[in-house]
């Protein structure tokens, strides 16, 4: 064990003060966590709970539908990253759309969906776009290309989200956040900041190491223990404070703000991204005026309470009965970085 | 024979069969039991017995440290020498699809030649048939493999008892890698080669150095996680690793980091794990460091009493945490 894990462990298992309650805003922080068994580390004063940020698990559920509907009723090859294929509709996921015939085709990258469509001109293809900061850009990234090479058959169906509305929305669901080291790789620092200053919002960014993350859990326990709200960057390694500007740059050139739904937290102001008008002929609701489709939850899934940190993962019915990641009931149980499939996958006992 | 690529001609039976047979496997398989006649005659050696089958399916056919015809020799090898045979001899299957490139079949049947010469096992007896184009994906091998097990070998998936060392015999998760880089899907770029080995040598050294040893199994498809779990489960045991001595790889450390894998999870196809009693533990390891496959061998754990058919990791950061379970695999034909 090096230096710097020692003494971050020490820090952490010896803490005697107040109850606190700290969330781990990112999923694979949940992931990493449950690795490295951190967790177990914890003196019972210390409360880490898992957030909403994994992109998977916060996609409402009509937006598998809304993806269902492309593939099925209008024919589109759906190019989508691996994990949302297996995430619960109201009626059926992606992959049970794909048993239905449906033309459903996993990629590592926005850019893989363009030589999908330049390969297959007599086909229409749509693409996933979700996910937060991170991989909004190659999203953005891959509409600019396909417009730059004229495509006719390439959209995106949009549910892009953005970070920093989220932490607003969760201001008081803990003593303090470990924000995500590379969301705000790209967003920079101001928000987190102004969080502190104005609405003394507490938290740190964190790397994702063992010494980085329990680093970054060291830091925040020490400095809630002073009592002052605080922010600190964490792992500067990769976080500047202004962020990717180029990134940001081409964000803004091909996307702009809109109210987004959440999984669990419901309609949040402001904090999805969808396709600028200059881009209108790339954005799939749009290009097939796609009806209003509104997504039904299974009953049974605590998902959104899971998100919240209101409940544990194993304080739901169907955990590991109903749902286990082979057959998931609920998003969190699908993603590596899903709260239940970590619960899951990593629990001891 | 003038032609470049394989037609559906030369798996008629014919003239064209036996020209492809004559140039490409009498070629590099020649040896005195090689069979013309409709199987092989063998003469019978002594003691038990134990015969193994396995297909290849791997895409692409050619990989960095060996291609599909080096591998469908080294799975059979491997699989007889886990339970200490010597292997003696092999049959191979081969479905060909129409359009494969001769020079390309050469080449794998050399690797073959090769891999089969270093162990010393015979190639006996062989099949070809040929598939149209579309029907198959290049070439598929089916090998069966007879070897002779060694009087004081008694392995199996099952003995696994409270007390013992478990052992890789090298860093985990190579051949995997090498594939998933191979097809490109991901643009990364990496120098990585698979670990695809014949083993027997070094089960041989094995027994040489202790005839103690509980469990060998090769960690093939589902990595050395999948073998932990269905040793765990097989022998009712636990099994405790220690996270920071399972030796990997750092470009395979690199690639998992990027994509998200665990290494215990990626395939191996020249990696032996190990159970046997810890105080013959250093002996193996001392052993396997001698051979020209498990130079990074080493201890990763024990078996315990407790927490039977589990698999429980300590980490790097001193707690305690569950090896996920096996998810089924991570990629198609890896091998």
């Amino acid at each position: 064990m090096n230096e710097t894990i020692r003494a971050a462990r020490e820090i952490i298992t010896g803490y005697s003060g107040r109850p606190l309650r700290i969330m781990e805003v990112c999923g694979t922080h949940t992931h990493e966590i449950f690795r490295l068994g951190i967790r177990g580390l914890l003196p019972e004063s210390i409360d880490l709970i898992s957030g909403p940020g994994c992109p998977v698990c916060v996609t409402a559920v009509g937006f598998i539908d809304e993806a269902c509907w492309l593939a099925l009723e209008q024919g589109c090859i759906v190019c989508t990253f691996g994990d949302l294929i297996r995430v619960p509709g109201t009626e059926m996921s992606l992959a049970g759309a794909r048993a239905k015939g449906a033309d459903v085709r996993p990629v590592y990258s926005p850019l893989d969906a363009v030589e999908i469509a330049k390969e297959n001109p007599d086909r229409q293809v749509a693409f996933l776009a979700v996910g937060f900061e991170t991989t909004t850009p190659s999203a953005c990234l891959a509409a600019k290309q396909a417009k730059a090479a004229g495509l006719k058959n390439f959209s995106l169906l949009t549910a892009n989200k953005t970070m920093p509305n989220a932490y607003q929305a969760l201001v008081g669901s803990a003593d303090a956040f470990l924000y995500p080291g590379h969301v705000n790789a790209i967003t920079g620092n101001a928000v987190c900041q102004r969080l502190c200053e104005e609405q003394g919002v507490s938290g740190v960014v964190a790397g994702f190491t063992a010494a980085e993350l329990l680093t970054a859990m060291a830091v925040t326990v020490k400095l809630l223990g002073e009592g002052k709200p605080f922010f600190r960057n964490c792992y500067p390694r990769v976080v500047r404070d202004e962020g990717n500007p180029a990134a940001i740059r081409l964000m803004e050139e091909v996307m702009e703000p809109c109210d987004s739904e959440w999984r669990g937290l419901g309609m949040i102001p402001g904090s999805g991204m969808k396709l600028r008008e200059a881009y209108a002929d790339y954005d799939a609701r749009i290009k097939y005026h796609m009806p209003v489709i509104t997504g039904r939850p299974n009953p049974a899934c605590r998902c959104g309470d899971v998100l919240q940190g209101k409940c544990r993962p194993s304080d739901c019915k169907v955990f590991g009965k109903g749902c286990t990641p082979l057959h998931p009931v609920g998003a969190c149980m699908v993603s590596d970085e899903g709260a239940c499939a970590a619960y899951y996958q990593y629990a001891t006992n | 024979m003038s032609e470049t690529t394989v037609t559906l001609a030369h798996g008629a039976g014919g003239r064209q069969t036996s020209e492809l047979i004559a140039r490409v496997f009498q070629a590099h398989f020649s040896n005195p039991e090689f069979t013309a006649d409709d199987a092989a005659v063998l003469p019978q050696p002594g003691g038990r017995l134990a015969m193994s089958t396995d297909g290849f399916i791997v895409s692409p056919w050619k990989f960095n440290g060996g291609n599909i015809g080096k591998l469908s020799i080294c799975g059979t090898v491997n699989d007889l020498s886990c339970m200490g045979a010597k292997p003696l001899y092999m049959t191979c299957g081969f479905v060909i699809e129409e359009g494969f490139p001769l020079d390309d079949l050469e080449e794998i049947a050399a690797a073959m030649e090769k891999t089969a010469a270093e162990v010393g096992v015979k190639i006996v007896a062989g099949d070809t048939k040929v598939a149209g184009k579309g029907q198959c994906d290049g070439v598929f091998i089916t090998t069966t493999g007879i070897g002779q097990i060694m009087e004081h070998a008694h392995t199996s998936g099952a003995y696994a008892k409270p007390g013992d060392a478990v052992i890789v015999s090298g860093d985990v998760g190579r051949h995997g890698c090498t594939i998933l880089i191979a097809r490109d899907d991901f643009g990364i770029g990496s120098d990585v080669d698979s670990d695809c080995a014949p083993l027997w040598g070094t089960v041989e050294r094995m027994f040489e150095a202790t005839d103690q040893i509980h469990v060998i199994r090769d960690a093939t498809r589902g990595g050395v996680g999948t073998v932990l779990y269905e040793i765990a489960e097989q022998s009712n045991v636990g099994i405790t690793l220690d996270a920071p001595s399972i030796p990997v790889d750092p470009r395979v450390k690199g690639v998992c980091g990027m994509l998200g894998l665990e290494p215990l999870y990626l395939a191996c196809e020249g990696r032996l794990v190990i159970f046997a009693p810890q105080e013959e533990a250093q002996k193996l390891v001392d052993a396997l460091h001698e051979c020209p496959y498990s130079r990074n061998a080493a201890v990763i754990g024990h078996v315990t009493a407790e927490h039977a058919g589990r698999v429980v990791m300590e980490t790097e950061i001193g707690t305690q945490t569950m090896l996920p379970q096996p998810k089924g695999e991570l990629l198609p034909r890896i091998c």
